[in-house]
């Protein structure tokens, strides 16, 4: 069985990276209310899933105000992936 | 992969998938359509396929001119809903852009130019009640196409949000450009 990624095993990070897969960027405003959290917490792991290289932000504006526009990166869609199948693995009780 | 030696029990990694999941899906089915959406798509493609056959059959200068105009309404009203569906939704799907508006799916895509061979012949064969019977029957299968998308894309949207590169967008694109101004040139 494969190692689940220590990146992905926060939920709320496991939650924001699926969430990404059903778009190509996304506003941090709509993301922070799809996922529940505080701006502060949804920075944190923004920045941290960034570092990684799972995850892009840049600055843009959304209706006439600056914001953070968020995407899953290549690296982070693999990264997903097979964190994803490691879950399924432990769910159907492969050794 | 940075491993992290930790491992969940059952119930907790299928808790962990089903939460995300439900996250994603409700995130797709929150998004919504500009208004007119379709309507506009399938209006601009009537018109596109419409003035392209008029204007190949009639093989002077203004026909080509009339060929090239077409396209305007498509681009203005592409770029005008995508604008509007990134401003309501406050994300951008690129399969939206590139399969719905921009025919990259292949049931538009035959649709299409089915529709717009069709529309030729009859304007050379002047069956002008012909042309705009294909090019209606070509916006409307292009927008239902776009319909049926949508659907797959509310069904599972990681599958379906991703559209064509840049990169590949901007290879189709700019020989077509550069083929209307050389023609219009060359008129």
């Amino acid at each position: 069985m494969g190692e689940l990624n220590r990146h992905l095993l926060a939920p709320a990070r496991l939650k924001l990276t699926t969430m990404l897969t059903a778009v190509s960027e996304v506003e941090f405003a709509v993301l922070r209310d799809g996922l529940g959290v505080s701006d502060s917490v949804l920075s944190k792991h923004v920045a941290t899933l960034a570092d990684a290289g799972y995850v892009r932000s840049r600055k843009g504006t959304h209706e006439g105000r600056r914001t953070t526009w968020v995407s899953l990166s290549p690296t982070g869609r693999k990264v997903l992936r097979d964190h994803v199948a490691v879950l399924r693995e432990i769910i159907d009780g492969v050794d | 992969m940075e491993s992290s030696g930790i491992h969940p029990t059952p119930d907790e990694a299928a808790a962990a998938l089903l939460d995300a999941g439900s996250a994603r899906d409700q995130l797709a089915h929150r998004l919504t359509l500009p208004s007119w959406f379709y309507t506009s798509i399938c209006l601009a493609i009537v018109v596109q396929i419409a003035t392209l056959a008029v204007g190949v059959a009639d093989q002077t200068s203004a026909g080509i001119g009339l060929a090239v105009a077409g396209l305007v309404p498509f681009v203005l009203v592409a770029v005008v809903q995508l604008v509007r569906f990134r401003r309501l939704n406050g994300v951008w799907v690129g399969g939206l852009a590139s399969r719905v508006v921009f025919g990259g799916d292949a049931a538009a895509s035959t649709v299409y130019f089915l529709a717009m061979g069709a529309a030729i012949w009859a304007a050379f064969e002047e069956r002008w009640w012909l042309v705009g019977l294909c090019a209606i029957a070509g916006g409307v299968g292009y927008a239902l196409c776009g319909v049926r998308w949508m659907r797959s894309y509310r069904g599972d949207p990681a599958a379906h949000s991703r559209g064509e590169s840049v990169l590949l967008l901007v290879i189709l694109v700019v020989p077509v450009l550069a083929g209307a101004v050389l023609l219009v040139g060359a008129s």
